[in-house]
């Protein structure tokens, strides 16, 4: 079994005053090196919530989650943070980036607290490669949507991350953007054995996936 | 690299507080202007009082060095003779013992007149200094005139008086003394001791080259003098000065008091200016945990921004406190140098100190809440 990341049997309940809402119910899933797998399903279906855990943003109220088969269901706080780092790349989408630094600053972020005396080479080479080399210094307010979330691509790659996380990465972005933006997501899980987990409403994303997974009410179909 | 890109780089967290902080230059310009105030307020009002308790320790001038010693009336002791003046002597082994004998007399030059104390002195020189002519070493002839005297009958050196009827030329005028003093010499005239009535000395002034020296003196004069009978009563000065500066004392903690409460109003402000540029950067906060920045860190990068407000209000406000107490001390004391002592550079130490602290504190609680709130409520539109 290589699965990189794996949710068994996960609930996740929100306790709303009285009203409980069960955001996941019963979700058995997994992902490998170098798959692209997408998550669809109807707003409110728990996609985000599914992700949020994937991504140890959040803990599941049942069920457990492991991480290259290791059990990180009940870790504190620190050992999330030190693993998210460590495994987890992310993609919003409104991007998300830090308005005051630059696009080679927004890349380096995740390197900035801690000694790593190669980050902002790595930094450079990303943006780079995500075709944004003649643009380092710019800001963020100095770029456009398909480059904002280019820069964040490069950011959530600096530290070589085993698992790449989209929620709903191409929802701002016109098409022909959204297609550039899944191409590079193609080529990174090829190139650099990701796993590239994506939440969508867009059915392009279709054409790219190894696998979709479709989630209603919070249950895997 | 400059050197603060280099500072910047080996601790990320104030370089995302400076870029933060310039952000809204507005707001933390007017956070930084508490500060200003609050450190101002604080050395100012801190120098302030060193200046007054300089301008007042010159008024008394060396007061402290000296102690008077004279007979005790109550056990029906009228004079100190020249027995005890011996005695004084002996137990003094640091400083100029002076016998003094006074009397009220009528002083005249010409048609003018005026009636002044007289005092008897074998030895002036050990307690004043001349304004005009000579001290002699020994005053057998001759006779000093104080300063207000000297005024008042037109009198230089050169010139003869009549006291009491008697003719005396006049050796020198005094210096006008600016403190208090035991046997103060402006309104009178000094003549040798034999020509002033009496056998007896009517006190013995003391003049010791430091206050320490001077309470020596004082304590082997009372052993020396007063083992059988309380012959004489001993006054020191240090008294007087002790009590003066306890008051200055007392005056400058309420001084620093007063300004510290315009330090805490500024706290409050950076509290608020941090709760609030930290509840909009919650995205951004969620999305720096979400990438693996600890706790821990966002709250050294809130700190360090509330830090930098405290460093750069500090500064400023001590720069302006010296400027203040320049100007002050150029006023007051007409000595703007007299702003460079120990105990104003403690104030402003004190001030930038105080600054810097209630900043940071101030950013505690900001820094708390944003590094508690969970990165998925963050991140929640
Ligand atoms: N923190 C929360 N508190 C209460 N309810 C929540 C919370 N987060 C999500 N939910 C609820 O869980 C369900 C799934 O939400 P979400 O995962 O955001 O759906 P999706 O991303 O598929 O649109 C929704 O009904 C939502 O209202
Ligand atoms: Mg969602």
């Amino acid at each position: 079994m290589n699965h990189i990341i794996e949710l068994q049997r996960v609930w996740k309940r929100y306790d709303t005053g009285g009203e409980v809402v069960e955001a996941l119910k019963d979700v058995d899933f997994h992902a490998d090196p170098g798959e692209f797998v997408t998550v669809m399903g109807p707003s409110g279906s728990g996609k985000s919530t599914m992700l949020n855990v994937l991504g140890l943003l959040d803990t599941p109220t049942e069920g457990t989650v492991y991480l290259d088969g290791q059990d990180v269901t009940d870790l504190s706080d620190r050992e999330m943070t030190v693993h998210r780092k460590r495994f987890i790349g992310f993609i919003f989408q409104s991007f998300h980036l830090i308005p005051t630094l630059s696009a080679l600053e927004n890349v380096e972020m995740p390197t900035l607290f801690g000694d790593d005396p190669t980050a902002r080479d790595r930094a450079t080479r990303l943006l780079e490669r995500v075709g944004l080399g003649e643009r380092l210094d710019h800001r963020p307010d100095q770029l456009s949507g398909g480059q904002k979330q280019r820069v964040a691509i490069a950011r959530a790659l600096i530290n070589e991350p085993r698992i790449l996380l989209a929620d709903e990465p191409t929802g701002n972005l016109d098409r022909a953007t959204g297609r550039s933006v899944l191409d590079l997501f193609d080529e990174i899980r090829r190139e650099d054995d990701v796993a590239v987990i994506a939440v969508t409403h867009d059915p392009q994303i279709g054409d790219y996936a190894d696998r979709t997974v479709e989630l209603i009410d919070g249950r895997i179909q | 690299m400059s050197v603060l890109d280099d500072l910047f780089r080996r601790v990320p967290a104030l370089l995302m507080a400076r870029r933060n902080l310039s952000r809204n230059r507005i707001r933390s310009g007017l956070a930084v202007l508490g500060i200003i105030i609050g450190v101002l307020a604080i050395a100012s009002l801190g120098m302030f009082g060193t200046t007054l308790r300089t301008g007042a320790t010159q008024q008394l001038g060396d007061i402290g060095n000296e102690i008077s010693v004279s007979p005790n009336f109550q056990e029906g002791i009228e004079e100190l003779t020249e027995r005890d003046v011996d005695e004084i002597r002996r137990a003094v082994t640091d400083g100029a013992v002076v016998p003094v004998r006074s009397e009220s007399k009528l002083v005249s030059r010409g048609d003018r007149q005026t009636v002044t104390t007289v005092y008897g002195m074998e030895d002036p020189g050990a307690l004043y200094e001349a304004e005009e002519g000579r001290i002699p070493d020994r005053l057998r002839q001759g006779a000093l005139v104080g300063s207000g005297t000297a005024g008042l009958l037109d009198v230089e050196p050169g010139n003869t008086i009549s006291v009491d009827g008697r003719t005396y030329r006049v050796s020198a005028v005094l210096a006008e003394q600016q403190g208090i003093s035991l046997v103060s010499p402006n309104n009178a005239v000094i003549v040798p001791v034999e020509d002033v009535n009496g056998t007896g000395y009517s006190q013995v002034v003391v003049s010791a080259d430091s206050g320490q020296a001077a309470n020596e003196s004082a304590v082997a004069i009372r052993e020396a003098l007063n083992e059988r009978e309380e012959r004489v009563s001993v006054f020191e000065l240090q008294s007087i000065t002790a009590g003066i500066n306890e008051f200055f004392g007392i005056l400058n903690a309420f001084l620093i008091g007063i300004g510290s409460i315009s330090l805490v109003v500024a706290g409050v402000s950076i509290l608020n200016v941090m709760l609030m540029s930290t509840i909009e950067r919650r995205q951004e906060i969620g999305v720096l945990r979400a990438v693996g920045v600890q706790r821990g860190d966002v709250i050294r990068m809130i700190l360090a921004e509330a830090g930098l407000l405290g460093v750069a209000g500090g500064v400023i406000g001590a720069i302006l406190a010296v400027g203040a107490g320049v100007a002050l001390n150029a006023f007051v004391l007409n000595d703007p140098l007299a702003t460079f002592q120990a105990a104003n550079l403690l104030y402003i130490v004190l001030a930038v100190g105080f600054g810097v602290g209630t900043s940071v504190l101030s950013g505690l609680y900001p820094a708390w809440k944003a590094a508690n709130e969970r990165p998925v409520e963050a991140l929640r539109k």
